[in-house]
């Protein structure tokens, strides 16, 4: 198999149909915390962001993004951008394990059978700059400003007319799989801007152009937000360490394609059904001639 | 204070990461507040097919391979449930216990974070896979909590009597041990006219460090 026919039997084997049980529980934990929020704030504006609508959604990390903005006028979720946020935390604690994240707040489980499963849904509270309804204030927990200007539309249609969305995908992957920290909605822009001129590349070409031009970069380049490109500062993003890290990450990529082929960086493929999967599970734990015993310290 | 492993060889770094990209490739060595991690996604390999995969973090202990590396699943797919062997609550929340820490550090191959990623976290998550697809959990375990310890550290020393398993961590976590102290089987008898040499074979087998740290364990269990 060539090396493209490789990357698209990876990216094949990403999808997720719509009617796996991973996006079926998704649409289920969707419409309880969209049920949530209408009944608690029934002014807000409740929009569904994140990766499956950019069209980036890969099986290995699917996430999902509920918008909940206010009018600008609505102070019934509260005066500030940051009532606002802990207001929204604080009714959604109700139901799941809330994680506040910088701008976000990533729900799971609370419930004994679902106890600290990540849900893969985001929910974003903000605030409207004004009557359009397009650009949005969001509160950010960390850094120097405590708002950020935003809009969710011109983000969704940045990536989706990217013209390289098999290519992000992939990075995504890549990026995942690595456990590589910098924030998906950065790396999508630069990957962008540095397939910008590749757009009719091939894919391994593709790839390797981003690995190359990561590990070969002195330091962070820079990225804007095209929803705020004078407002939204990312070189907070994209430091030093998290530069380091893509440019090692990259570094040692270039390596293994070089050494053992492009299979050593996202595996083999082979499709297989969940039964036959269950069945080879089963065939190796009967192979494990002296399973460690698991034990759990909490009684 | 004892230099932490990564710091008194550094090569020994260096030589994890080599370790690790031939079997791991996705996994990433990061030193974090001076204490190294191995994050990213642990495949579970089987006739070259990755049949599952789980975002993992495993924090390596300074004192590594003296105490026993932390794992957590990271991906949050695991519910944080004593059933799946996940901790589910205060500061430990969402770290999974693949193994009784004492039992790990008698391993002869414990040294190798290798051998502890094709062992216990193999076992793990390939277990974990296996009830998400509707099976039972597919190996024995130990019972949750202080009853589990109890039942590895009473296997490790032939006895299920919890006092009688105290006293011979006791007696094992000294560096030396006397003939006429009182025999930790409870008969009352001095050691030299009963279990010394019993004793001593444990001495052989259970290390004074493992000892003291299985002694430290239960005594949490009491406070």
């Amino acid at each position: 198999m060539d090396n493209d026919k490789y990357l698209a039997a990876v990216l094949d084997s990403q999808n997720l149909p719509e009617d796996s049980t991973e996006l079926e529980q998704l649409r289920a934990h969707r419409a309880e915390v969209d049920a949530l929020l209408k009944r608690e704030f029934g002014k807000a504006h409740i929009r569904y962001g994140g990766s499956k609508a950019k069209g980036t959604l890969i099986r290995d990390a699917y996430d999902l993004d509920i918008i909940c903005y206010f009018d600008q006028d609505d102070a019934d979720a509260g005066k500030t951008l940051k009532d606002i946020f802990g207001h929204v935390q604080a009714v959604l604690a109700k139901q799941y394990v809330v994680q506040p994240k910088t701008s976000s707040l990533r729900l799971r489980g609370k419930d004994t059978s679902t106890l600290g499963q990540d849900f893969h849904i985001d929910v974003v509270p903000g605030r409207y700059v004004d009557a359009s309804n397009g650009d949005c204030f969001i509160y950010q927990n960390s850094g120097e400003k405590e708002r950020l200007k935003t809009n969710l539309d011109v983000h969704i249609q940045h990536v989706k007319d990217s013209g390289v969305l098999d290519a992000i995908r992939l990075l995504k992957l890549w990026k995942v799989r690595r456990s590589l920290r910098i924030k998906q909605f950065a790396f999508d822009l630069l990957v962008i801007k540095l397939l910008k001129e590749k757009k009719s590349a091939s894919l391994a070409a593709q790839l390797r152009h981003v690995w190359q031009e990561l590990w070969d970069a002195a330091g962070p380049l820079p990225v804007e937000d095209p929803a705020n490109p004078s407002g939204n500062d990312l070189s907070k993003v994209l430091d030093a360490a998290t530069w380091s890290e893509l440019a090692s990450a990259a570094r040692n990529t270039l390596d293994s394609i070089e050494w053992f082929g492009w299979e050593q960086v996202y595996g083999p493929i082979a499709k297989i059904s969940a039964e036959d999967r269950t069945e080879r599970l089963r065939a190796a734990a009967a192979t494990v001639v002296t399973p460690t015993k698991a034990w759990c310290s909490n009684a | 204070m004892k230099k932490p492993w990564h710091r008194a060889n550094p090569s020994l770094l260096a030589k994890l990461e080599e370790d690790l990209r031939g079997p791991y490739p996705d996994l990433r060595v990061v030193v974090e507040n001076e204490c190294v991690h191995i994050r990213g996604s642990f495949p579970i390999f089987s006739d070259g097919l990755a049949l599952d995969r789980y975002q993992i973090d495993v924090s390596i202990p300074n004192d590594f391979p003296d105490a026993v590396p932390t794992l957590r699943e990271i991906g949050g797919r695991v519910p944080w449930d004593s059933n799946r062997h996940v901790n589910p609550n205060g500061q430990a929340c969402g770290e999974a216990c693949p193994v009784v820490p004492e039992e790990w550090l008698l391993n002869p191959k414990r040294d190798s974070i290798l051998s502890f990623l094709n062992g216990p976290v193999r076992d793990f998550f390939l277990a974990q896979s296996l009830v998400e697809a509707g099976d039972p959990w597919p190996f024995s375990w130990r019972a949750h909590g202080f009853d589990g310890l109890y039942q590895a550290y009473g296997e490790l020393l032939g006895t299920t009597d919890r006092a009688c398993i105290r006293r011979y961590l006791e007696y094992l976590s000294k560096e030396r041990i006397k003939g006429h102290w009182e025999c930790p089987c409870g008969s009352g008898s001095k050691l030299r006219n009963c279990h010394l040499n019993e004793v001593r074979a444990l001495q052989s087998k259970i290390p004074t460090n493992v000892a003291k740290q299985a002694l430290q364990r239960l005594g949490q269990g009491q406070a």
